[in-house]
């Protein structure tokens, strides 16, 4: 009660400010008039009564302000004169207010930009009902080491009904799709999964339905859901797509619905956004009986049921997995240790990119730190200039406290400017910005500049300005009176107490310079090093280009269901690349290298089970390779060189002995003591199948990009067992736009249903996959250089205020004999005792975190020696011309100029 | 003019509110009564009176209305309100046990010790 009075009256001389002023000012002058009045009665004249009767009235203003302050309203008005105390300061120093409002801009706006990335990607969760619940499942075989193998129908049913965790299930089929119809064939990314995909997920179409169980059907359903932008690219967002036939591998389908805008699928894809979505049935054909055995479900993604959180709903499945394994012992060998893991759907989709987010984000933290370093600096140059106002508004009775207020308010003032300005260039540049972002961040869709980043960005404003404004308002509020108006009335010399604060800001900037530059040069080392990696290739003159045969729900209407049809297809097309002018070899192979960075990708690379003739099929050993298939030119085309062996020829094809060719480390890996050559391996489970003699030995072909190691692959004859992936390599000295209107002609001349897609150079893709280090390297290393910029304007501006401010001394000390390099070294020695001490303490961070840094390094190892030597050297040399050139400064003081201004 | 005593901390408040409790007063006239009452004893800073009235106006012990003085000027007249009535009752309870606990406590003498 008492409260709500006391803000409700607040709030009106709040509002009212003017009011209370003219109030105040009534009362006073009715009050001294009375009392005149009273003391004329008494028998003063006029003039002396009016001179008494202020005396007894006393301060006026000291009381009005004691009015204001026992109303509340003081502090606002302080503040408001503060404020306007420090824009007056500000515009009378534009080019400290310009060079500070800029640093921040530029500091608080690239923390803008990176946090609404960051809170986008990794904070924000899913875009789906209760995507806490949503979860990724996998199926693992920790006894030989493999991770994420496909699963059967039975085990979902499993999964489904007997686990007992989760509301739904849904196994992911990702692919490709043809879609005819339109001008020109287009490959579309699709996702088959089962028709309860949506309602799981809880999303709603902005056009028609989703999926149902009306669409539960043997096989595949014909009916299809695309995407907005699907929708807008091929139908012109037309109201009326809802039951439009969509040709698919030459399937056609029903469209029932459209996505709305935002959709993305939340799990594994081959590569880009998903365009078109299917529903499966699992049993009928195209699908395997439903036997355990059969593990044709590539990955599931499946919701837990409300209240059960991840550790008991894993307990449960692993639980169940030993039940299973128990009760099918044959179809889970003990040895494999078959088991069911659960991860958060939101951590698979940006667990990958969440170190190199993290530590943009700490770069941008330390540069903003390293700003607002400067910027006190700066600060505290000037509050050594201002000490006599404040030593005057000491001895005029301004209590410490005050003064320290007011100085903060300045700061803030100077950091909320900065702030707004750095949040207003983030705003205006995040699009910009984005377009450098890697496309391999997922999510990226949906950054924006919400609340969260708005908030985040006023926070780091208030602490950069409270870093920079805390060392100057502390210093001007222990200021020592006397001493303050003596020194300030003679020009003063370089204080002690001052000197040691900015000492410690400067060698506090320095370490954090350190700490970013030794994180750019690990990272830049390992982008040099990738970029000098010999791929096992030669990807200079090599073009390609990609098609897909498509696979038809209904076998019988496909025209590459036999090993003899995809292989004269594969012919046909080899026939037609080598006859285009300038085209010296073609050849085909179902993966491009370095096309796909994940290898645990079931939708890019085929990591499959092998058999190797002499062992058995449930070793312990993880008998497991990425199977490549290529035309005989394969090697030739990309100038790989074969070791040993021979490569493949014309007549390796169908009926004839399979052969395959591996690579050195897959040599080493399964044939450690044993020559591979004339050794057997064959792919899948069926006992039936024939072996395929290893023929040819392979140097290494970094087949899964620069930084992959450790996929053991095994190449087979595209003739003999040929991929519906088919990608074209031809060596080449034209470029590749000039390329691709032949190689399109020419594949459709073949079938003109097929898409001709990623028409590229090799030397672009080898580019595009290292674009996330390239970008977050080039990114960090330039705010390492932005780092070492401002930390040497630091010490530059530190020794520059100590030989102007002690000109007098140098002067006498000159005028006593001594020699310039003496006055030289003075300063010097200052200045590399400082950056010194930043480097050293920059170092012993730097050392101490460099691993966490781990995951994005790749052939440096995170305490490079290299990088801890080049750092450090760069950084003293910098220091070194920083302090020298002030220091010369100082060794050109005239004694006698100095000692006569003095 | 006898010695004039200063005024104790903390009891301005007080005095004031006794002041207005006898009649609507103006900033001046609750001086005046003051020292009226006092008999003319008590030293006021009169400057001083007037964060005390905005104060005690603030926490809703008295209220203010403008009005016309005796001599026809615009003044703010202050009042007590129910509140600041249990406030004085509360004050004036409290002072009285403090004053007659120091009382006793400066008359002990070392017999009763």
């Amino acid at each position: 009660m008492n409260l709500l009075t006391r803000f409700l009256s607040w709030l009106k001389w709040m509002v009212k400010g003017q009011r209370l002023e003219s109030e105040m000012e009534t009362e006073v002058r009715f009050h001294i008039d009375s009392r005149a009045a009273d003391l004329v009665r008494k028998g003063l004249s006029q003039q002396e009564a009016m001179r008494q009767a202020r005396i007894e009235f006393g301060g006026i203003e000291s009381h009005k302000d004691a009015v204001r302050a026992s109303v509340g309203v003081r502090w606002w008005g302080e503040l408001g004169s503060d404020m306007r105390h420090g824009w007056r300061l500000l515009r009378k120093n534009p080019g400290f207010a310009a060079v500070a409002i800029l640093t921040l801009a530029l500091g608080v706006g690239a923390n803008t930009a990176i946090f609404s990335i960051v809170n986008a990607v990794l904070l924000r969760p899913l875009p789906f009902r209760d995507s806490d619940r949503l979860v990724r499942i996998y199926f693992n075989e920790p006894g030989v080491g493999l991770r994420d193998i496909p699963f059967s129908k039975p085990e979902m049913d499993d999964l489904q009904t007997r686990a007992g965790v989760f509301e739904d299930v849904t196994p992911i089929f990702e692919g490709s799709e043809n879609m005819t119809g339109a001008k020109q064939p287009e490959r579309l990314e699709a996702v088959n999964g089962s028709f309860s995909y949506f309602s799981m997920l809880g999303v709603t179409p902005q056009l028609g339905r989703l999926f149902g169980p009306q669409d539960f059907v043997p096989g595949f359903a014909s009916t299809a859901v695309i995407s907005d932008g699907l929708w807008r690219r091929a139908y012109g967002a037309d109201p009326n797509v809802v039951g439009r036939t969509l040709m698919l591998d030459t399937d056609p389908f029903t469209i029932i619905g459209v996505l709305p805008r935002g959709f993305r699928h939340p799990g594994p894809t081959v590569s880009g956004d998903v365009d078109v979505f299917g529903a499966g049935g699992l049993s009928g054909d195209p699908f395997p009986p439903p036997i355990r055995g059969n593990r044709v479900l590539g990955s599931g993604i499946g919701r837990l049921k409300a209240g059960l959180t991840l550790a008991q709903a894993q307990a449960r499945l692993t639980a169940m997995a030993a039940d299973l394994r128990h009760d099918f012992p044959t179809d889970y060998p003990p040895q494999a240790q078959w088991t069911v893991e659960i991860q958060p759907l939101q951590e698979t989709l940006v667990g990958n990119v969440r170190p190199m987010l993290l530590v943009l984000l700490g770069a941008v933290i330390l540069i903003v730190f390293i700003v607002s370093l400067n910027i006190a600096n700066l600060l505290l140059a000037r509050a050594s200039g201002r000490q006599q106002e404040m030593a005057v508004r000491l001895a005029l009775g301004a209590s410490r406290g005050r003064m320290v207020r007011q100085m903060l308010t300045e700061s803030m003032l100077l950091s909320l400017i900065g702030g707004a300005a750095g949040i207003l260039t983030a705003v205006g540049t995040l699009g910009f910005i984005l377009r450098f972002v890697p496309s391999n961040v997922p999510r990226l869709n949906e950054v924006r500049i919400d609340w969260v980043v708005l908030a985040f960005a006023l926070l780091i404003s208030i602490l950069t300005g409270l870093v920079f404004g805390l060392a100057p308002a502390l210093h001007s509020a222990k200021v020592a009176l006397s001493a303050a108006i003596r020194e300030g009335g003679r020009g003063s010399g370089y204080s002690t107490a001052t000197g040691r604060l900015r000492d410690v800001l400067i060698v506090s900037e320095l370490a954090f310079a350190v700490i970013l530059m030794a994180g750019a040069g690990l990272l830049l080392r390992t982008l040099r090093d990738l970029l000098q990696e010999n791929p096992g290739f030669h990807p200079t003159q090599v073009v390609t280009a990609n098609t897909w045969l498509g696979v038809p729900n209904n076998p019988k209407t496909d025209p590459y269901l036999s090993i003899p049809g995809m292989a004269n297809f594969d012919r046909e097309v080899l026939r037609r690349m080598k006859a285009i002018p300038g085209v010296e070899i073609a050849a085909i192979t179902s993966s491009l290298p370095t096309t796909n960075s994940n290898p645990d990708a079931v939708g890019g690379l085929r990591i499959e089970r092998f058999a190797i003739e002499d062992r058995p099929v449930e070793s312990s050993q993880d008998l497991r390779a990425e199977r490549i298939r290529i035309s005989p030119d394969y090697f030739k085309v990309l100038q790989a060189t074969l070791i040993r062996g021979r490569s493949f020829t014309e007549g390796d094809e169908d009926g004839k002995q399979p052969v395959a060719i591996v690579d050195e480390s897959t040599a080493r890996k399964f044939w450690p003591t044993h020559d591979p050559l004339g050794r057997q391996v064959r792919f899948g489970r069926d006992p039936a199948k024939p072996w395929t003699t290893v023929v040819g030995i392979i140097k290494d072909i970094k087949s899964d990009g620069l930084d992959i190691d450790g996929v053991p692959h095994i190449y087979v004859s595209t003739y003999q067992d040929p991929s519906k992936q088919v990608n074209v390599v031809l060596r080449t000295s034209l470029p590749a736009p000039q390329l691709e209107p032949q190689i399109r002609r020419e594949i459709q001349s073949i079938d003109p249903g097929l898409p001709v897609f990623n028409v590229a150079s090799m030397d672009d893709i080898l580019d595009r996959s290292l674009s996330s280090r390239r970008f977050s390297a080039d990114l960090v290393g330039g705010f390492a250089g932005l780092a070492v910029l401002l930390a040497s304007i630091g010490i530059y501006g530190l020794l520059a205020y100590m030989v102007s401010q002690r000109s007098r001394e140098i002067g006498i000390r000159m005028a006593l004999g001594a020699g310039r390099g003496g006055v030289l070294k003075l300063f010097l020695q200052k200045g590399l005792v400082l950056a010194g001490l930043g480097i050293v303490a920059g170092m012993v961070v730097s050392a101490s975190t460099a691993s966490l840094m781990g995951s994005l390094l790749y052939g440096v190892r995170p305490h490079d020696p290299a990088v801890f030597v080049i750092v450090p050297v760069l950084l003293f040399a910098v220091a070194v011309l920083a302090s020298y050139l002030p220091a010369r400064r100082a060794t050109k003081v005239d004694p006698m100029i100095a000692l006569r201004e003095a | 003019m006898g010695k004039q005593i200063d005024l104790l901390q903390g009891t301005l408040d007080m005095l004031i509110l006794k002041a207005v409790s006898l009649g609507p007063l103006h900033g001046y006239g609750v001086l005046l009564r003051i020292q009226q009452i006092s008999g003319e004893q008590l030293e006021i800073q009169q400057g001083s009176l007037y964060p005390a009235l905005y104060r005690l106006e603030h926490q809703g012990w008295i209220a203010s209305e403008w009005g016309e003085s005796d001599n026809n000027r615009k003044a703010k007249f202050y009042s007590l309100t129910a509140a600041g009535r249990r406030q004085l009752h509360s004050e004036t309870e409290k002072w009285n046990r403090m004053a007659s606990l120091i009382a006793s406590i400066l008359r002990t003498t070392p017999e009763q010790i």
